[in-house]
């Protein structure tokens, strides 16, 4: 318990500030002086993705035994605020992409582990492929299909909204390897991006987080060696869940980014309309502006938190729905009390594009209603013997 | 107390719906993607009567009054905010010009204006804490039979378009609250319009800054009296209000019934999403918001239309909406999950145009002031 604790109570550690620094002069330097271009124009923010290599950032979950970063969950939290601040989109796409590393550290045998970091350590994008149309917050409805065949598999059918789906260099594709069996007939395989009859669709023009690339992904007869199952057949479910708990807070830091923007640009706004101590914001603006900040500490001390349970080996999973779900609905209320509060100025401002940006955190990686889903039945369920609301030691 | 728009009303609204239906619709995504200002359309609202709807008949309006002018911005928004935005201001400002102008400004401007010839504008926000104060602010000096005009009005909706723009100045340097409000002509010399500024939705609905660099106007400019433009901007912005509230409801009750028909369809887990009672309670906040919203709204119209004082009531909405009317976007989106995120859908388009009619845009005076001084 005191462990616990103090590791809670810890501020970041001296290299996790040299991180956090670093990420921040990124950040300043290429994130956010080219958000604004990208988000108008769509395209694919390739130019960043470039610039981050020699950092090596996009190998931050990677272990160092396999040559990445291999940062704890704090410090990959640190860094993703930063890069959510910058831009959403470009956070996205940073952040989207270990959910395939997840899959494979999850339930990858050394040699799948080795051979799928390996392109992610030279500068490769993963992607982790499980929405299809009839089947977003309801996974078993998938209808993508791997059949054995001698020793491949032969994978068939079609995913959508996959984040860098594009620009991915190898994927963790879910399918069926038994329709009938539901949610347990689902597998989980990696995929590579030149394997034949696999094609990448339209990408989405989206609300927000517009340059962070979504695509429809197509396989026709697409043949993977029996080699690139994850696990099991049929252990999908447990592999894509485990992912998600993983990933979740990865994109909590990103609206956690999000949302401290949104509060930076109103204070200096305010700052700089009410420059004269004769005429101040009064306490309906600064009272609001506090509220906001209240929101977005409080959102910031749970998924540190989160993280803080996440690297101390403890089960995590309710907090980390917690934490998804309170920072994504913590950067959608700042962003759009943001943009009301702030008038004509954050309806024309960089603020805007956060409210836009903010929306899809409370939409993907599960819906803000899944998780609360998760959250009411860890609520609900049987209770062991504990004073409620009270998390066990 | 009868809560239901009488048949005069009911008529007016279903033309506006069927005006909606014929014109807008059709525009729609062009407009959000080019944000070309819709000319045709705002005469088309002039040929069908919906520019002189607000104002008294001896100016030539339909003195049809300010619930029919609201249901009317409902309608139209439940299609195409940005057009309803247009015509807001447009008619905030022949509304200023018939209600404190003289017979000649009158008779100058208000027909123009009613039939579309001319396009009106209000010119109020500046950069500084409130106008009248900061570094940018309008100041209007006197000179020999005039002023000359020099500062910057900030955000200013219709500008470029506009050929006419009601705005506030200060003519004491020494009594930077007391404003005088002016009539002032696009064509007159060292007025320029500002770069236009891009918005986050209400494309087609111009937004730039209005420059005046030494600019002068004849006395006859003058809008009321010296020095009372307070009463001006503050019952006009008061209206104005109502018409942005009423942007925002019909935006809100497009974006409930979208997102009620997509959850009758969608099915996940074996039934249509519609079946969830999380669902059903993001669908049944915001049409409770939105109902809730519009009662308010109808409210504080008829409260001006019959002469009485309204501005707390028109407060109230404001507040009211500020806090929840994009909410009911984000909450609507929210139940056509990722395909609602998709511009390829209408939601989003609507969840960048409601946020536009809920702005606080004068922080040194929120509504909230208003209304807790109204209450005895």
């Amino acid at each position: 318990m005191l462990a616990k604790v103090k590791r809670f109570m810890s501020i970041l550690t001296a290299e996790q500030q040299e991180i956090k620094k670093a990420t921040k002069e990124f950040v300043a330097k290429y994130v956010i002086p080219h958000a604004a271009e990208y988000d108008r124009t769509g395209e694919f923010h390739q130019y960043i993705v470039e610039a981050a290599k020699e950092s090596k950032i996009f190998s931050m979950c990677v272990p160092k035994q396999y040559g990445g970063l291999g940062y704890d969950a704090l410090t990959q939290a640190v860094v993703l605020e930063e890069w959510g601040y910058g831009c959403a989109a470009m956070g996205t796409t940073l952040g989207v992409s270990p959910m395939g590393q997840y899959s494979v550290l999850i339930a990858g045998t050394e040699e799948q582990q080795k051979r799928y970091f390996e392109r992610i350590v030279k500068g490769g994008l993963s992607s982790f492929a499980l929405t299809e149309p009839g089947a977003g917050s309801d996974v078993a409805a998938g209808r993508t299909t791997a059949v054995r065949s001698g020793d491949d598999y032969v994978l068939n059918g079609s995913k959508c909204f996959i984040t860098n789906g594009g620009y991915a260099s190898i994927y963790v594709i879910y399918a069926k390897t038994d329709p009938s069996k539901g949610a347990k007939g689902i597998s989980a395989f990696i995929v590579e991006r030149e394997r034949p009859g696999f094609t990448i669709g339209a990408a989405d023009h989206k609300l927000g987080v517009r340059s962070s690339n979504t695509v429809e992904l197509l396989l026709k007869d697409v043949h993977v060696p029996a080699a690139n199952l994850l696990g099991k057949e049929g252990d999908g479910m447990k592999i894509a869940m485990k992912t998600l708990e993983m990933s979740r807070p990865g994109i909590a830091a990103v609206a956690l980014g999000v949302a401290q923007r949104a509060l930076d640009e109103c204070v200096n706004h305010t700052r700089k309309r009410f420059p004269d101590r004769k005429f101040p914001p009064g306490q309906m603006l600064e009272f609001r502006l506090v509220d906001m900040q209240l929101q977005v500490e409080a959102a910031r001390e749970g998924l540190h938190y989160t993280m803080s349970l996440r690297d101390a080996g403890q089960p995590y999973s309710e907090e980390s729905a917690i934490a998804k779900t309170f920072c994504g609905d913590v950067a959608m209320a700042v962003t759009t009390q943001a943009v009301s509060l702030m008038g004509s100025y954050g309806y024309t401002s960089v603020i805007s594009k956060c409210m836009r940006d903010a929306k899809i955190m409370q939409i993907y990686e599960g819906t803000n209603q899944i998780q609360r889903l998760v959250i009411s039945r860890a609520l609900l369920s049987p209770a062991p013997s504990k004073p409620a609301g009270q998390k066990a030691a | 107390m009868n809560f239901q728009l009488n048949e005069d009303q009911q008529l007016i609204e279903q033309s506006a719906r069927d005006f909606a239906q014929e014109f807008l619709n059709p525009i729609i995504a062009r407009l959000d993607q080019t944000g070309e200002f819709p000319k045709e359309v705002v005469k088309e609202l002039a040929d069908h009567d919906f520019l002189g709807l607000h104002l008294p008949a001896d100016v030539g309006g339909a003195n049809a009054g300010w619930v029919s002018y609201v249901a009317v911005i409902e309608s139209l928004s439940r299609s195409c905010a940005a057009v309803a935005s247009i015509m807001n201001n447009h008619a905030m400002a022949s509304y200023a010009i018939s209600y404190w102008g003289s017979a000649a400004q009158r008779n100058r401007y208000v027909p123009a204006l009613i039939k579309g010839d001319l396009i009106g504008a209000l010119a109020i926000c500046e950069h500084g804490p409130a106008p009248g104060i900061g570094p940018d602010a309008l100041v209007a000096t006197k000179t020999e039979g005039g002023y000359v005009l020099k500062g910057t009005k900030a955000y200013v909706r219709n500008a470029g378009v506009a050929g006419v723009y009601v705005v506030s100045a200060v003519t004491d340097a020494h009594d930077p609250n007391a404003l005088t409000a002016f009539i002032v002509d696009s064509n007159v010399a060292a007025i320029k319009v500002g770069e236009p500024i891009t918005t986050m939705g209400l494309h087609g609905c111009p937004v730039a800054d209005l420059v005046f660099d030494n600019a002068t106007v004849p006395e006859a400019a003058i809008l009321g009296t010296v020095k009372g433009a307070g009463e001006i901007v503050r019952r006009t912005l008061a209206l104005a209000s109502l018409g942005e509230a009423a942007q925002t409801v019909g935006i809100g009750q497009a974006g409930v019934e979208h997102a009620a028909a997509y959850a009758k369809e969608r099915v996940q887990f074996g039934q249509p999403i519609g079946k969830f009672q999380a669902v059903q309670a993001l669908l049944a906040e915001s049409a409770t918001d939105c109902h809730l919203a519009r009662l308010g709204l109808r409210y504080a119209a008829q409260l001006a239309e019959d002469g009485q004082p309204f501005e707390a009531e028109a407060a109230m909405v404001k507040s009211f909406l500020a806090r929840l009317g994009s909410k009911i976007l984000v909450d609507t989106c929210q139940v056509e999950g990722g395909m609602g995120y998709s511009e390829a859908m209408p939601l989003p388009r609507m969840f960048r145009d409601i946020a536009g009619t809920t702005l606080l845009d004068a922080p040194a005076d929120f509504p909230e002031q208003l209304i807790a001084a109204s209450i005895a």
